[in-house]
């Protein structure tokens, strides 16, 4: 590894704009130097012939505590301690190794996905026959590395410079403005109103950019299904309505996390969510856009948008706009583990537990008694020879204030 | 009504000659099958009625087309060094049904009606048109005879057809052969191979020669001088019994006293019994009549009145067991085995029937990929004879799969037979075995007697589990000297270079994580070496039990010693330890 650190010699570029984080997260946070500290004191240790021990937070439903006051799950004292013996030598020398990676990456400026960590680490092995020993199988185990690096020094993926792609949130908006701060420092404005049928792509790095509005902005609107977004796009939704429009393309990703608390933050106009009636939209992507999730205790506070209200499909809507719904078949593998996941959610999800969040909480129980379902694409069929309809609706329960 | 409906009788012969495929001819390949397991059957009760060490010679031959579609003609002799037949039985022996010196009489014998043999002439002659070619000779004879022998199927009796004296080398003794439409199955469930290996298994008595087909004669030595004691035969036990067989019972005895047909002819029927039958209302001179003065409503209610008395359970003096001695001894004669456990249970009663559960688990030497995840064969056994057909619905199936082999080491999916490369022997020997059917494939599996196997099973894998459980400490430990030699410089060099840190520095962390992981090791080999005790002992208690000292057994199980339980310890270890405690 040695060999390409010494070749590559590039100014170092720090690419982390820490100070533009909306979130609770320390100022002046450096993973060089959380990096060195702790494998200077794994080395003292084993100077020592001391057990080093590495303390990682633990992500995981037992460990999360969801606070009413900020609104979104919290890790609380739960660590996952591993100590050095000959099980675990593996994992931290890969853990080492991966970590070295990361910083060669940080120092030269590079940004990679974590599929192409995993090749930077095969050529690294490839070419140095000592590294054999730790060779991934496959990019999961490179993967659950990159995780626990994550996890050890409590940092986001983006601090160490391992991107997502930027999937999802593609926004629409006639008075919004976007400043973004590129990494050299120059400034990009971007005025939504001006990219014709294009949509605005946020990054996984919505913590470089900041919101304007050129006239008031009087909500945003999420939407679960990004063809049903670029509907009502088309059909002039965001012409007619003072407001941000965005497709959240299914379980939110990072990009669309961060970006949804962008807006809340620096915007403070209210966030609706509309999307199917069925416990995993409820569960896997309101619940994650709203409070975050077990798995990303450490980037919660960044990464979710606790105002953001479940607009619907609600069940009064069924009834109310005679919505065609269908039942839920236990039998199906996949509806059958929704219901079971369901079930264990109202018992051990602090999300759904606390009071708060009792209105979703009811619709979860619903829908494990009523065991139906029905997607946001049925308002479609409320009146089909109007294009508008839906829009209506949508503003319709705004009004009245029909969201939970 | 017209003459079509007038009733008319059968006799034994046309029952079975019309329903051949209950006794064990319902295909081609069953057929050669039956043909082998009969004949052999029959040889090897002979040879032990007569104390004599069987040396059985079998020969498959494939003469040509047959004459049904889709069968070949097969030519299957049996030959034997028992005591030899005379004519007069030989003719009886393979011409008619129902004709056996063992139906009825309470011991463990491997047949039992005088079906078989009979069935298989009968099977020759519906389809090659001739009967049993039978050469014989006993010590009383001067000459051997050979004969053809038919089944007069109308009136269930045997026809000599033809009879000439030959000249045989040997002093007495019995040769059967039989042509036939049949196919030729060698391996697998059903194969004949799978049958000889299995009868070589669970006789280690008897010396087998056989010749398949264009193979290499192939030649099992017996591992055992000793001919089984034919255990006692074993009076029924009147729980047993049906009332029918109660009251014909009572007809083979007539003039008995009905108080001593009672205490004699069944087990189990003391005075106190009897005392007790007459305090619940039995009038107590029925006891003191002949059988024939008693009525049948007397017998009745004797029968009835002893169902509601609590008796002893029959005793097991009748079953044979091979013994784990000869168990582990034959078990060498499957293949290359580097381990093997043997269970031999103490003879119980299940069902009211002496039983007794033999158990033989062995790990193949040869194993491949596929066997990992392939379910372990499983031989079963009842008297002494493999079972080969119908082997789900079996009790020793059902006892193997509810066992939970996950402890002992070995993987088992859910309700299902465990994996590996392991063979699982199973015999069952009682002169009662209730089989699912005639053909005597599948034994039925009443609760008691799964549970008596289950117990025989578990512990033979309590003995596997010492081995396997060296096995894996061994491998851990190694894994551990592995990982330390792999992990413990790249992880040091790693740390080094992002801290920058000297090479003095390097040498210090390097010879610390070197001391934490040699203690890991050191504590590995502890546990490798309280397994290698635990597994020794348990050994050492096989062989005790099998009468043969430690070092022979593990000769047995290790062959040459390649794999041997207390070779050394390898060197790495060594260097570990050294490096561990001296730094």
């Amino acid at each position: 590894m040695t060999r390409k650190l010494n070749r590559v010699k590039v100014k170092l570029v720090t690419c982390m704009e820490k100070t533009t984080y909306t979130g609770r997260r320390a100022k002046g946070f450096d993973v060089s130097k959380l990096s060195f500290n702790l494998c200077d004191r794994l080395l003292t240790d084993l100077e020592r012939a001391k057990r080093p021990v590495l303390k990682a937070t633990k992500c995981a439903l037992d460990n999360s505590f969801y606070n009413p006051d900020v609104g979104f799950l919290e890790a609380g004292d739960k660590k996952v301690a591993t100590e050095l013996n000959v099980s675990s030598v593996k994992k931290m020398s890969r853990t080492v190794f991966m970590l070295e990676l990361i910083l060669r990456n940080i120092n030269v400026g590079a940004i990679n996905t974590k599929r192409e960590l995993y090749y930077i680490s095969k050529g690294e092995i490839k070419h140095n026959k000592a590294l054999k020993p730790l060779d991934f199988d496959d990019q999961t185990e490179s993967d659950t590395i990159i995780d626990f690096i994550g996890e050890l020094l409590e940092c986001y993926r983006e601090d160490l410079n391992c991107y997502a792609n930027d999937r999802g949130g593609q926004t629409y908006s006639q008075q919004l403005v976007v400043e973004e701060t590129m990494p050299s420092g120059e400034k990009a404005i971007i005025d939504l109103s001006k990219l014709g049928t294009s949509p605005f792509q946020p990054k996984n790095r919505p913590q470089n950019l900041k919101l304007k509005a050129k006239h008031k902005i009087d909500f945003c609107l999420i939407v679960e299904s990004e063809g049903t977004a670029n509907t009502l796009v088309n059909s002039g939704f965001t012409k007619r309505n003072n407001c941000i429009l965005m497709g959240a393309q299914g379980v939110p990703s990072n990009a669309v996390r961060g970006w949804c608390r962008l807006i809340q933050t620096q915007l403070k106009v209210p966030l609706y969510f509309f999307g199917d009636l069925d416990a995993y939209t409820l569960q896997n992507i309101f619940r994650t856009l709203k409070a975050g999730s077990a798995a990303s205790l450490i980037r919660n506070s960044d990464f979710c948008a606790p105002e953001v209200r479940f607009l619907g499909v609600l069940p009064d809507d069924i009834k109310k706009y005679d919505l065609p719904d269908y039942p839920v078949r236990e039998k199906d593998v996949q509806e059958g583990r929704a219901l079971k996941k369901a079930r264990d959610a109202l018992q051990n999800d602090p999300f759904f537990k606390d009071k708060k969040n009792k209105g979703l909480s009811n619709i979860l129980k619903w829908l494990i008694q009523n065991k139906r379902r029905c997607e946001q694409q049925a308002y479609f069929s409320v009146a089909p020879d109007d294009p508008w309809m839906p829009e209506k609706i949508v503003l319709d329960k705004i009004k009245r204030k029909e969201f939970v | 009504m017209t003459t079509d409906n007038t009733i008319t009788k059968s006799s034994s012969a046309e029952y079975f000659s019309k329903n051949l495929q209950q006794v064990g001819f319902s295909s081609f390949t069953k057929a050669t099958l039956t043909t082998v397991k009969e004949a052999i059957d029959n040889s090897l009760d002979a040879c032990e009625d007569h104390g004599v060490l069987p040396d059985i010679r079998v020969e498959v031959d494939r003469l040509g087309l047959g004459t049904a579609k889709g069968a070949d003609l097969i030519r299957v002799r049996v030959q034997d060094n028992g005591p030899g037949l005379t004519l007069e039985d030989a003719v009886k022996v393979f011409g008619q049904y129902l004709a056996s010196s063992k139906f009825g009489r309470g011991r463990c014998s491997r047949g039992q009606q005088g079906i078989g043999i009979s069935a298989v002439t009968t099977w020759s002659q519906l389809t090659h048109g001739t009967g049993a070619t039978v050469i014989t000779r006993t010590k009383g004879m001067k000459n051997a005879v050979q004969c053809e022998i038919c089944v007069d199927i109308k009136k269930n009796v045997g026809i000599l057809k033809t009879k000439q004296i030959v000249d045989w080398d040997q002093l007495s003794g019995v040769s059967c052969e039989f042509i036939m439409d049949a196919r030729v199955q060698l391996n697998g469930d059903g194969g004949i191979i799978t049958y000889l290996q299995g009868t070589a298994l669970v006789n280690p008595h008897l010396n087998l020669r056989y010749k398949l087909l264009d193979a290499e004669e192939v030649f099992i030595e017996r591992v055992s001088d000793t001919v089984p004691l034919i255990p006692e035969r074993t009076s029924p036990h009147p729980h047993t019994m049906k009332l029918g067989e109660f009251l014909a019972h009572s007809h083979l005895f007539g003039k008995t006293n009905t108080k001593k047909w009672l205490k004699e002819g069944f087990s189990r029927i003391s005075d106190t019994v009897i005392k007790e039958l007459i305090e619940k209302g039995m009038p107590e001179s029925v006891f003191n009549k002949t059988l024939s003065s008693v009525s049948e409503d007397q017998l009745k209610q004797i029968y009835a009145g002893l169902q509601d008395v609590k008796l002893m359970a029959p005793p097991t003096k009748s079953v044979m067991a091979i013994g784990e001695a000869d168990l582990a001894k034959c078990i060498q004669r499957l293949g290359e085995i580097d381990f093997f456990a043997v269970e031999t249970r103490k003879p119980t009663i299940c069902d009211y029937k002496p039983i007794q559960v033999e158990v033989a688990i062995a790990r193949r030497r040869e194993k491949s990929e596929d066997d990992r995840d392939s379910p372990v064969q499983i031989l079963r056994f009842a008297n002494r004879v493999p079972l080969q057909f119908d082997k789900s619905a079996c009790a020793m199936t059902k006892a193997v799969e509810t066992v939970n082999w996950r402890p002992y080491g070995l993987t088992q999916p859910k309700k299902s037979l465990p994996q590996g490369p392991y063979i699982i022997a199973i015999s069952l020997v009682s002169p009662f075995i209730k089989f699912k059917n005639a053909s005597k494939e599948t034994v039925d599996a009443s609760d008691e007697l799964v549970e008596e196997i289950r117990h025989a099973l578990q512990k033979c894998g309590h003995k596997l589990s010492a081995h396997l459980n060296r096995e894996i400490k061994e491998a851990d430990m190694e894994r551990k000297i592995q990982h330390l030699e792999q992990f413990a410089p790249i992880l040091v060099d790693g740390l080094c270079r992002i801290t920058r840190s000297n090479e003095k520095r390097k040498e210090r962390a390097m010879a610390g994580l070197e001391k934490i992981l040699g203690k890991d090791s050191r504590e590995a080999e502890k546990e490798f070496i309280h397994a290698q005790e635990k597994s020794e002992d348990a050994t050492k208690l096989m062989a005790e039990n099998m009468g043969v000292s430690h070092e022979e057994l593990l000769e047995q199980m290790h062959g040459n010693g390649e794999n041997d339980n207390e070779r050394d310890m390898p060197e790495q270890l060594e260097l570990i330890v050294n490096t561990g405690s001296g730094k």
